[in-house]
């Protein structure tokens, strides 16, 4: 994923003071980080604030990256992973992992998310359908709870290695493997009940 | 999840091995048991086609592209500047900037930046355009015309003639009255020594009655004109004459064998009435 080398030494031009070098990892990374922060989040504004929170972060902390303990993109991964659950904990969102008929607000008189998916099949237009299949399917993951969603979201959408994502969530590759497999077959059965419902 | 056994699997083994399986990293023996446990397994048998059924959904996503903003925003929100290279851009595109303008530049961004920012909130401005329009409307109603401004000459020479010009016409106008003062004190003291002479014709009225209200000595125009609305309500007293008229005369003798012969004289008869005198 990365030349460790050039990436060490884009480090350490911009512990140096580079500002260009600095610019090369936001440019790198901005878009991975803030796709993590969307389908973690939810929402595009709060996946914008957390991107830049993580990369305030990371240009504070930078001089602390040691590039013989782990690949620099593992240590980024792990800057936005804790930043993500200092979100959540602070933002109290616990969305474990609810009935599908349930509503997605607070508010009573909020649809349940069966209802908000519309029929896949009265509309026509395929690229309309993709769209609206992929926002259901990130309405879903937003469901599930903060565990599994990383975990899914890490190797799925980020295509990481077990090992790294081990690293990055602090827990066994095993108990790894496990979250991946039940957000996978949790996401599926939610999804699963919204078309059975919709069809 | 029941530890079940079939084919020499458990369930404990399937979901480790389920990763890898899904993964397609798992081959061989290994690949066939797991199969095969899946195939006979109520509990994992689902568990499998659930997990590489959300894979799938999971793998459908696409990937968000981030607001045109954002790299901006986290380049100042971290160095506080915008990008190196904009700054480039921006020096190569940018013409020659002359002293006037870095003057402005350090003016408006330094030293008057408070004051800057206070004129241009929308307040002010709403504030700076009344006051604009009411000194427009004061001009026209004053007769000051934009055009006249026109021929002003700003030149020091002309502002200094205009000046001195302005000046003198003052000057004049001061003199000129001055003069107009003095004449009129001077007739007014010619009036002061002239009244005791006139005084022997027209005795003076008492002290107390120039006091009053209703002189009109000040006043001749007013004095002229009678205003008989001020003596409308007055009483007028009217009486015979002492001598008789003839027709009294007549009217007495043809009454003075009715009347009372011992009276010589004609009463005098008082009338009074509210008509008016025109």
């Amino acid at each position: 994923m990365e030349d460790v080398q050039v990436v060490a030494m884009l480090v350490r031009r911009c512990i140096a003071g580079d500002s260009a070098a600095w610019e090369e990892i936001v440019q790198t990374y901005s878009r991975r980080i803030y796709n993590i922060c969307y389908r973690f989040a939810g929402s595009g504004d709060d996946a914008q604030d957390l991107t830049q929170e993580v990369f305030i972060k990371m240009y504070r902390t930078l001089p602390s990256y040691d590039h013989t303990k782990g690949a620099f993109v593992t240590w980024v991964t792990t800057i936005t992973r804790n930043l993500l659950v200092d979100h959540f904990r602070k933002s109290k969102q616990d969305r474990m992992t609810d009935s599908i008929d349930t509503a997605a607000s607070d508010h009573e008189d909020a649809q349940p998310l069966s209802e908000q998916i519309p029929d896949p099949s009265a509309r026509p237009d395929a690229h309309v359908r993709s769209r609206e299949v992929g926002e259901t399917v990130h309405a879903a993951l937003g469901r599930l709870s903060p565990e599994l969603r990383e975990a899914v979201i890490l190797r799925d959408l980020q295509d990481m290695d077990y090992r790294e994502i081990a690293t990055v969530l602090k827990v066994p590759e095993g108990t790894v493997k496990s979250r991946i497999n039940r957000g996978r077959a949790e996401l599926a059965r939610l999804l699963q009940r919204t078309y059975r419902q919709v069809m | 999840m029941p530890d079940q056994t079939s084919k020499g699997m458990q369930c404990n083994e399937f979901e480790l091995l389920l990763s890898d399986a899904i993964d397609g990293v798992l081959s061989g023996n290994g690949l066939d048991r797991f199969q095969a446990h899946a195939q006979v397994c109520r509990t994992c048998g689902p568990l499998l086609a659930e997990a590489e059924a959300g894979r799938n959904w999971l793998k459908g996503l696409t990937e968000v592209e981030p607001p045109a903003s954002l790299l901006t925003n986290i380049l100042v929100s971290t160095t506080g500047v915008d990008t190196q290279r904009l700054r480039v851009n921006e020096r190569t595109l940018q013409p020659r900037i002359s002293w006037w303008e870095r003057v402005q530049a350090s003016l408006f961004d330094g030293l008057l930046a408070p004051v800057w920012g206070i004129i241009r909130q929308p307040r002010f401005a709403m504030s700076f355009g009344m006051a604009f329009f009411a000194l427009s409307v004061g001009l026209t109603v004053a007769g000051v015309k934009p055009a006249d401004l026109r021929e002003v000459s700003l030149r020091p020479k002309a502002i200094q003639q205009a000046y001195f010009h302005t000046q003198a016409r003052v000057v004049h106008y001061y003199e000129n009255i001055r003069v107009v003062y003095e004449v009129q004190a001077r007739l007014r003291e010619v009036k002061r020594n002239l009244a005791p002479a006139e005084s022997g014709v027209k005795p003076a009225r008492p002290a107390k009655q120039k006091d009053d209200k209703n002189d009109t000595t000040q006043q001749p125009e007013q004095n002229q004109e009678r205003n008989y609305s001020q003596i409308e309500n007055d009483l007028i007293l009217a009486s015979a004459p002492v001598g008789p008229s003839p027709s009294v005369i007549d009217a007495s003798n043809h009454d003075a064998s009715n009347r009372d012969a011992s009276s010589p004289d004609l009463p005098v008869v008082s009338v009074t009435t509210d008509r008016r005198f025109v």
